[in-house]
């Protein structure tokens, strides 16, 4: 008896453990506050229910709602939708990350009405794929992939269904020339997380973005090869601490992070540089991580960010499913020629000379005058 | 008396899951939902239509035998915390036979479900020896266990099993490679889920529940759990004892990760640690180590689980905070052992009532 | 003379058994009154019920002639009843005065030194001889008893209730106890003494309740009533306290040791040099203060401790290098000094504890399968045999038991072993005159048998009651062999505190 009971509150120490672990590595992910899902979670349910709102459905994605990435991202371009009485929306988090989670959630979402779902990443790709035959009369949005077999060999799009896909290469090479400009010369880095595509794309741009700058703008900037890595996963907080913090002793200056909880240790990293007095930076990615930057004195360490502007994508979709023009069916690419992607709007690290100046470099782009290849082109770093 | 206590622990069970779920209520209550609507949708969600009840089983037999697994060395006075990582590496041999394995499917099965057992029960029996041969506490051994699978994990997939553009997780094994049966997802209203494995489970349950009950073998591994001093006395070699009991529950929980890996899923993702191994725990627990009650008690957090996005789908509850209110169930039920104080001082108190009014 | 505790017309049921019928017990001031019974016959459920741990299903109490209702130990505390258990509720690693005043810190500041006086005065007053600042985990067990009785005394406990004090205890320990005893009834102190051990009710107790199957049988005037009578009415027939036995004929050795060095749990020599030879068709009973290496010694012949140097030889092999369960199969038979931690697993029935050496042993077993209804029937014959008294019979699980049936189910299974060599450690430890006279009696007749059986006991009286032989140990050496019959009780002392009696070594076999 003695021993069951010894053994029930080792179970719970243990699980205690357990919990706290989860939770720092969660609240160090999301450092930042998360003001805007908490203010509009109570707005979720207004008093009167107009009888024929588009209830729009979201799964997460690995992580929370408040990641700082996708999701989050993904969600304020639905909340958007919300706030201003369009529809009425509802996110689930599936209790794990395999296709039988995702489906699940999308199940539910469906019997309890929301018909009109979107699907923040990549991993919901094969989900998507059954998905879209098992519920015919719902719509999805995928962003950042295209539905397909488990075994790639089949792409399907349903016409109830749209795909969005970023050329992240194009928002690598502005930020590439934004932190050029910005420091003039010296190294800078790049740490990725897996290495898949859309890292490697982020990283591809970067890199002609500098090439870019140097050879137009009279910037020196020197990239080496060692000062370019994947850390192999996007949750090491430590192994991207480390290494952020073995690439500033080597001499970088500007580290491009587009690699999760690892960009969260490169980033802890950089803040404690900045606060002992050396002048190092920091380039967000996906959405813009000023906030993720902010040191006590209110200043940020993040220069800029390569955006992807997933809030406009959900918003887009959602508006175009309420004026009836929901391109299902297509694959939609958002690009800077779209001004799908890019830089943030403000940026209180950048001057306004740089900030023109990427404004110039992002027009060239649009009107096809720069072309960045979104492939690994000889002479620059896998 | 075997009856008595059965039903008696019956009951203590049932207790604690009431009390849970009235915990639950009082949190969703407290966030101001309807806690009566919260877990109409939440059974609802698990149990609504037939092919919502395979999910279900589908996502209880992982439990089931993960359950099994920790409550076997339990028996055995061993606290197996390593269901994780043995779920990895059964999981990793049954995914390498599924990809590399071409044989007619019963006997593809027989292979895939011993590559599962074997690969598991190895990442039990290293923790065992440690205890058996240097008095290694099989905690922290197991612990270690979970990480090294954890990390091999990363090795194994990219290097063997690496898909067509992921490197973050394995190729998906065909379908007829699965543990899926065209028939069983027909049977359940076209869950997809639903997989051979439950009646894997359903097996390892009985045989389980005979090898403790009629066998020498488990004679001996619940006199080494119960009093090893005494079982080391009546000459039971207890830590052959202690290897052969971590290296069923390894197996068991190997077992598990086949059917999670093989059958639940189609493929394996590096960087994730299954929660399942540490859920069996509480399983094991409401379960009171018995292997009936790990099949009842498995089922009923399967249905948690699988309710839960239904009951969040059709409520204000946040997702987050649905998660919060499961695992509260699942803490109450788990302290089912507390519960077992509470009936005795009830069935005192009656007692003496009864026999003051009989006296009168 | 005034009667400080009445329990009136007690009757407690539990599933399956009547603990206390109809029972009454009146307790004068400042007496030192003895409850007698046998293992199980409801001496500690009568107590439990005075102390507020069982509510009676029946019955009145009095305290100081006011009729009063116990439901639990504080009440009990406050009318001045207080209680020192069989096993002691101490912190190991707090000192006796942290101890003490544990729960009764009385305020937000420990007040440790004005405590630790009123202790050090309240232990010169009774001669309880204690520090207050001992740790109690360095302090031997008679002494922690001790902290014990301070600790009632310190919360002005009028009323003591001794269960089973003894039993814990080494001789000189025993006779400082009834000192104390002595002295507390002195100063107006009461005392109620449950315990089946004749003589200390003799020695000490005024008047002795008798109870046998929970019923009241007498109350004594324990100066004017034998100790066969007593014995008589607590068993319900007449006692033999020595066992007849013809004497032995010796065989051909069965157990053989030879130069045996064993290292204790401290890692130094706890057996030294020991050579011994056991023959078939006799006992030889080892004397020695407890902790003079009998422990390890027979540690080292079954197998649960491993030997330094040395060989022992049962039936001729040499068993050194075999395990435990190598040399049962030889013919060994154990009844250990632990029966908690060795002897039975608690949480098993008894029918599955008393097959727990033969389990896998046809007709238990075959083919890995277990037989049950061999083995239940196997438990019920030992427990038929053996007098096992319990609830729900073989299905009982062993920690339901007494400690007295306990005992009976283990020495039952071992006997029933049929083991060539029997070690029999504090064999009827625990037990009441009945159950003790029914085990000397077998062991006697294992012994005519042809069998040999090895007794080690702290108790002179059962050596001398038992053995053919005895071997004397003192710090882990064999000082010297007699035949009982050629030495007496004094020189056998003598021996044990390691002195050689000149007279008695004409006879040492080795």
């Amino acid at each position: 008896m003695k021993k069951l009971l010894l053994l029930t509150m080792m179970v719970f120490l243990i699980g205690a453990l357990f919990v706290s672990c989860g939770g720092k590595k969660e609240a160090a992910q999301t450092a930042a506050p998360a003001a805007t899902t908490t203010q509009a979670a109570p707005a979720a349910a207004p008093a009167a229910k107009p009888a024929a709102k588009l209830k729009v459905g979201m799964v997460t994605d690995a992580g929370t709602i408040d990641d700082k990435s996708f999701n989050q991202g993904t969600w304020e371009g639905i909340l958007k939708a919300q706030n201003e009485g369009l529809v009425e929306a509802k996110y689930l988090k599936p209790s794990g990350t395999t296709e039988a989670d995702y489906l699940k959630e999308i199940g539910n979402l469906y019997d309890a009405g929301y018909k009109f779902i979107i699907l923040p990443g990549y991993k919901f790709e094969t989900a998507l794929y059954i998905a879209q035959d098992k519920y015919k009369d719902a719509k999805f949005v995928i962003l950042d992939g295209e539905p397909h077999t488990a075994d790639y060999v089949t792409y399907r799009t349903e016409p109830n269904v749209v795909c969005v896909i970023w050329n992240e290469h194009e928002s690598g090479f502005l930020a590439g020339v934004a932190a050029a400009l910005h420091i003039k010369e010296g190294e800078v880095g790049f740490i990725g997380g897996m290495e898949v595509p859309a890292v490697q794309k982020f990283n591809w741009g970067w890199q002609q973005g500098i090439k870019y700058a140097n050879e137009n703008l009279g910037t020196k900037i020197v990239q080496k090869q060692e000062n370019n890595l994947y850390q192999g996963s996007f949750d090491n907080v430590a192994a991207g601490q480390q290494i952020a913090a073995s690439m500033y002793d080597k001499g970088v200056k500007v580290i491009f992070a587009a690699a999760g909880g690892v960009g969260v240790g490169a980033i802890n990293e950089t803040k404690s540089r900045v606060t002992a007095g050396k002048e190092v930076w920091m380039v967000g990615v996906d959405v813009d991580q000023y906030p993720e930057g902010l040191l006590p004195n209110g200043k940020s360490v993040m220069l800029t960010s390569a955006m992807k502007y997933l809030d406009r994508a959900s918003y887009d979709m959602i508006k175009a499913e309420l004026a009836g023009t929901f391109p299902g069916g297509q694959t939609l690419h958002f690009s800077a020629a779209n001004n799908g992607l890019g830089i943030p709007p403000v940026n209180p690290n950048l001057s306004a000379e740089v900030q023109a100046k990427v404004s110039e470099v992002s027009q060239l782009m649009l009107k096809g005058e720069i072309k960045v290849a979104g492939e690994l082109l000889p002479g620059f770093f896998k | 008396m075997k009856v008595r206590f059965k039903s008696n622990s019956f009951v203590i069970a049932l207790s604690a899951v009431v009390l849970g779920l009235i915990a639950g209520g009082i949190f969703m209550a407290m966030i101001g939902s309807d806690p009566f609507e919260g877990f109409l949708y939440l059974f609802k969600g698990g149990l609504m239509n037939i092919e919502r009840i395979g999910n279900t089983i589908a996502t209880a037999t992982t439990l089931i035998l993960v359950g099994l697994s920790v409550s076997f060395a339990f028996k055995t006075g061993l606290f197996n915390i390593g269901a994780s990582g043995q779920m990895l590496i059964g999981g990793l041999c049954a995914t390498l036979v599924a990809h590399f394995v071409n044989i007619p499917r019963p006997l593809y099965l027989v292979v895939l479900i011993a590559a599962a057992l074997v690969g598991g029960a190895i990442w039990g029996i290293i923790p065992g020896l440690l205890k058996a041969k240097f008095n290694v506490h099989e905690v922290v051994a197991t612990i270690m266990m979970n990480w090294i699978a954890y990390w091999s994990i990363f090795y194994f997939v990219p290097a063997f099993l690496k898909g067509p553009f992921l490197e973050t997780e394995s190729k998906s094994i065909l379908l007829e490679k699965s543990l899926r049966a065209a028939w069983l997802n027909k049977l359940f209203g076209g869950s997809q889920y639903i997989n051979l494995g439950i009646f894997v489970a359903i097996v390892a349950i009985i045989l389980i529940k005979f090898i403790l009950d009629k066998t020498t073998l488990g004679f001996e591994l619940k006199a080494v759990g119960s009093n090893r001093y005494c079982a080391e006395y009546a000459g039971i070699r207890v830590n052959r004892n202690v290897i052969i009991s971590m290296m069923i529950a390894g197996g068991l929980a190997g077992l598990a990760g086949m059917v999670f890996y093989t059958g639940y899923a189609s493929n394996m993702q590096i960087g994730v640690m299954p929660s399942m191994g540490f859920d069996g725990i509480a399983v094991a627990l409401l379960g009171a180590s018995n292997p009936i009650g790990v099949f009842f008690s498995g089922f009923f957090f399967g249905l948690l689980q699988s309710g839960k996005g239904f009951m969040n789908a059709m409520t204000d509850v946040p997702p987050e905070i649905a998660d919060t209110i499961i695992a509260t169930i699942i803490y109450f039920t788990a302290t089912s052992v507390l519960f077992k104080r509470f009936w005795d001082w009830v069935a005192r108190l009656l007692s003496v009532k009864f026999d003051k009014k009989g006296g009168n | 003379m005034s009667h400080v505790i009445e329990m009136l017309n007690i009757r407690k049921e539990f599933p399956g058994i009547v603990a206390n019928d109809d029972i009454t017990l009146q307790v004068e001031q400042g007496e030192i009154h003895a409850i007698l019974g046998e293992n199980g016959a409801g001496k500690s459920t009568l107590m439990s019920i005075l102390f507020g741990l069982y509510r009676a299903d029946r019955g009145t109490i009095k305290v100081r002639g006011k009729e009063v209702h116990i439901a639990n130990p504080n009440n009990a505390s406050a009318l001045g009843i207080g209680m020192v258990h069989q096993h002691f509720q101490l912190v190991q690693n707090f000192t006796v005065t942290e101890n003490i005043i544990l729960g009764r810190e009385g305020g937000f500041i420990l007040d440790r030194r004005t405590a630790a006086k009123r202790i050090k005065a309240l232990s010169e007053q009774y001669g309880l001889s204690i520090d207050p600042y001992s740790i109690i985990s360095d302090i031997t067990v008679g002494m922690q008893q001790r902290v014990e009785i301070l600790k009632m005394l310190y919360r002005d406990a009028e009323i003591l209730i001794f269960d089973e004090p003894t039993a814990v205890l080494t001789p000189q320990e025993i006779d400082e106890l009834m000192q104390i005893m002595r002295n507390l009834v002195k100063e107006g102190k009461s005392i109620i003494l449950i315990t089946h051990k004749l003589d200390e009710i003799k020695a000490v107790a005024d008047r002795c309740t008798i109870i046998r199957r929970g019923k009241f049988v007498d109350l004594v005037d324990v100066a004017t009533t034998s100790q066969a009578k007593m014995a008589a009415m607590m068993v319900g027939r007449q006692v033999n306290f020595k066992v007849k036995k013809k004497p032995a004929e010796p065989k051909e050795p069965v157990l053989f040791i030879k130069d045996l060095n064993v290292l204790n749990n401290k890692k130094v020599l706890g057996v030294k040099d020991f050579s011994l030879e056991v023959r078939s068709g006799e006992i030889v009973g080892i004397a020695g203060v407890d902790g003079n290496g009998q422990t390890e010694l027979v540690e080292a012949i079954t197998g649960l401790r491993s030997i330094a140097s040395g060989s022992v030889q049962i039936n001729g092999t040499d068993i050194t290098e075999k395990d435990i369960k190598e040399r049962n199969e030889i013919g060994l038979g154990h009844i250990p000094e632990d029966r908690q931690k060795r002897g039975l697993v608690m949480q098993f029935p008894i029918r599955d504890n008393m097959v727990i050496k033969e389990y896998y042993r046809k007709p238990f077993s075959k083919n890995g399968l277990l037989k049950e209804e061999v083995i239940r029937k196997h438990a019920q014959d030992i427990c038929d045999a053996f007098d096992v008294r319990s609830g729900e019979g073989i299905e009982s699980a062993a920690g339901k038991l007494s400690g007295g049936n306990q005992q009976k189910a283990i020495v039952g299974r071992e006997m029933m072993l049929e083991p060539n060599l029997l070690i029999a450690v504090q064999p009827t430890r625990g037990l009441d005159v009945g159950a003790i006279e029914y085990i000397h009696k077998r062991l006697v007749e294992h012994r005519d048998k042809g069998h040999a059986v090895l007794l080690v006991s702290f108790e002179l009286d059962e050596i001398f009651n038992l053995s053919d032989r005895i071997a004397v140990m003192n710090s882990g050496r064999l000082i010297d062999t007699v035949f009982t019959n050629e030495t007496n009780e004094q020189d056998v002392g003598l021996m044990m505190t390691g002195v050689k009696v000149r007279g008695a070594d004409h006879e040492s076999t080795i």
